[in-house]
């Protein structure tokens, strides 16, 4: 017999109880709702606000675990950076320059490649000087030209397919192929914010790539002029206007003295880490020196960023949770009083005290479990609309499954209610005295 | 060779009881005695706060004495845990009281399974519906089954009462005047039932202010001044 005989008897005697009082029983289940789907809504909120920020990051700066090396501009850096990562597959170099797209002759509306939302609030019109050891701005007294239907672009070219540890969202099109001869014309992949330009602006397919090597900006006389084929769109979790293209079609445009000035970056898995030394060997000791590197780190960082924020909000699921147990403990002390009678028959007929304090607990179990289901339920029913209704303004609301660790902290939070709610009322059955039904 | 004389089911040998309420401290049994054997019936007759129920609660286990010795198959348990108490009651004993005490939320099967759905051990539903049925029938009122308390009538509602106190074949009944809420012929049925549980062996100990469900039994016994007196045979138990 043991416990299995005491837990079925506790179990079936409990169904019986709240069988009997069915809207007692609903009228606590409704105090207990609330706190419970409080619990359920902030762990939930907690679980897709860390998903999405995550998400973010990682697209980004990178996976976990992911190893950033800096490559500083030199004589040797980013060309240096490109040799290193030839043939593998485990690491992928890359290195940027600006661009204008559009019609030519124009100023873009978003100097700088600055996110298009403060397209309009561009300051004085500034040119970059480059002298081949640094670069800097500085205010240009020329009369700039009209602005136009032209946009600024950061041009990303990569050695490999980068989105193993920068996993960007594929959002149209098809992403970069990296088999093949280079082409003359960059095939080219947008990220949200230049598709929005693309769209918005509705850009010839014309672009002029920095030429910040010969001391003057994208755009200007001499810069050479390319014929991108736009081949995808992605979302790369940048607010900047981003063009990625493979690196060896970024070079057919740029001639390799001018890599000289050029920083690069290497993204690779930690085991590919054994190509730092040839590298620093490749660069010599002076810039080997200066090469930095960091491992991603995203998941501890941010989840310190929230956990402030997480344990305030539980706070406030607590207090309601707490108001729900009130109820509960409110009910359960009342019912135990209505039942002195039953509860002394039931010790007198052999149900040993612990199995009558059981009982009472397995009632508010119950209970609390019944409505961490309801309200559960209503956490995945919620969910569901709120990405119907609000989904197209909030993308993180978009297709968005029902956290499990929500489920979990509901039943959970339904269990310690049922236990903290039910344990006096407990505690006040199992010391009935028997003998009350021999007085009645 | 002669058989080994059984012990008595239930021997009280000098048992005493206050009762420890907000003012003085009561005496109520003061040096009981008595002796009961498997099959016998019993009637304990006495005044209102004599203690008939003191003493059916001391022998039913629901308390305990404050002296003397209480015996059970010959095994001493006067000073028992609780836990074992349980399960004694719940093996050996029976109850019936005055008011049938039954829960209205449940069937009169229901109401009779509850003696067997007590964490004494676990019985298949079947099982459990099958030993329910036969002590319903026992009693006459299987076909009331599915019938809740507040659809029977008081002569019905003790027998349902009586067969919960049946159904886990107990070796003693107590009953504390389960005729007091009934008129007098369903008094006599009640009666009836009981005296057929003694004839399957079943020891019996009725407490009853009614001299005519007393005669019936095997002995019948006083409360006087604490102390149990012989009322009708003139044998002291």
């Amino acid at each position: 017999m043991g416990l299995s005989g005491r837990f079925r008897s506790a179990v079936v005697i409990g169904g019986q109880g709240i069988r009997a009082r069915k809207l007692r029983t609903f009228l606590s289940m409704i105090s207990l709702f609330l706190g419970v789907l409080a619990v359920v809504a902030v762990q939930a909120s907690s679980v897709l606000a860390n998903r999405a920020l995550l998400a973010d990051i990682e697209m980004s700066e990178g996976k976990d675990g992911t190893v950033v090396v800096g490559v500083p501009p030199g004589p040797k850096g980013t060309s240096s950076a490109l040799e290193v990562v030839r043939g593998r597959t485990d690491a992928v170099a890359s290195f940027s320059t600006q661009a204008i797209i559009g019609e030519p002759g124009l100023t873009p509306v978003n100097p700088g490649g600055m996110p298009l939302r403060y397209a309009d609030q561009a300051g004085p019109q500034t040119r970059m000087i480059c002298d081949g050891r640094s670069c800097y701005t500085e205010v240009s007294d020329e009369k700039p030209p009209p602005r136009g239907n032209t946009v600024e672009v950061l041009v990303v070219g990569i050695t490999g397919d980068i989105r193993q540890f920068r996993p960007f969202q594929l959002e149209a099109g098809s992403w970069l192929d990296f088999g093949g001869e280079p082409s003359l014309s960059p095939r080219i992949v947008l990220n949200r914010e230049a598709t929005e330009a693309f769209t918005r602006y509705q850009l010839p397919a014309e672009m002029s790539i920095g030429s910040a090597y010969q001391g003057n900006g994208p755009g200007a006389p001499g810069a050479p002029h390319a014929t991108p084929r736009v081949i995808g769109t992605v979302h790369d979790g940048g607010f900047q206007p981003v063009v990625y293209v493979r690196a060896d079609e970024l070079l057919n445009w740029i001639p390799a003295e001018a890599l000289e000035s050029q920083s690069a970056s290497l993204t690779m898995a930690p085991a590919a880490a054994s190509i730092l030394p040839t590298l620093r060997a490749k660069l010599g000791p002076e810039a080997a020196g200066q090469l930095y590197t960091t491992t991603v780190n995203s998941r501890e960082r941010i989840g310190g960023q929230l956990d402030m924020m997480r344990w305030i909000f539980y706070g406030m699921a607590a207090l309601v949770l707490l108001i729900g147990v009130a109820g509960i403990l409110n009910v359960g002390l009342a019912t135990v009083g209505e039942r002195v009678e039953e509860f002394a028959l039931r010790r007198a007929v052999g149900t040993p005290r612990l199995l009558l304090a059981g009982i009472v607990l397995a009632e508010t179990l119950i209970i609390g479990l019944l409505t961490a289901a309801a309200a559960i339920a209503a956490g995945v029913v919620g969910l569901k609309l709120a990405g119907e209704l609000f989904g197209a303004n909030r993308p993180t609301l978009q297709n968005v499954d029902f956290p499990w660790e929500a489920g979990v902290a509901g039943v959970v939070a339904g269990l310690v209610a049922g236990v903290l709610g039910g344990l006096f009322p407990a505690i006040r059955a199992a010391r009935i005295p028997i003998a009350t039904v021999m007085r009645a | 060779m002669t058989a080994v004389p059984q012990p008595p089911l239930i021997q009280l040998n000098g048992v005493t009881k206050t009762l420890k309420g907000q003012g003085e401290p009561r005496p109520i049994l003061s040096g009981v005695d008595l002796t009961v054997r498997a099959g016998e019936s019993v009637a304990i007759l006495g005044r209102s706060g004599s203690g008939k129920s003191t003493m059916l609660s001391l022998i039913g286990l629901f308390d305990r004495p404050d002296g003397g010795q209480y015996l059970l198959h010959g095994a001493d348990i006067t000073r028992i845990p609780e836990r074992r108490a349980a399960r004694l009651r719940s093996q050996e004993f029976g109850f019936v009281f005055q008011r049938f005490f039954l829960l209205k939320h449940l069937t009169a099967m229901q109401n009779v399974a509850m003696a067997l759905v007590n964490g004494q051990g676990w019985l298949a539903r079947r099982k459990r519906r099958a030993k329910v049925m036969a002590a319903l029938e026992q009693v006459g009122i299987a076909h009331l089954a599915k019938h809740r308390p507040a659809r029977l009538s008081g002569g019905e509602q003790q027998r349902v009462a009586i067969a919960r106190a049946l159904v886990r074949q107990p070796r003693v009944l107590l009953a504390d005047e389960p005729t007091g809420a009934l008129d007098t012929e369903t008094g006599a049925l009640v009666i009836d039932v009981l005296h057929a549980a003694t004839e399957r062996g079943c020891g019996l100990i009725l407490v009853t202010h009614d001299h005519a469900h007393a005669n019936r039994m095997g002995r019948v016994l006083r409360l006087r001044d604490g102390l149990l007196v012989p009322d009708r045979t003139g044998v002291l138990a």
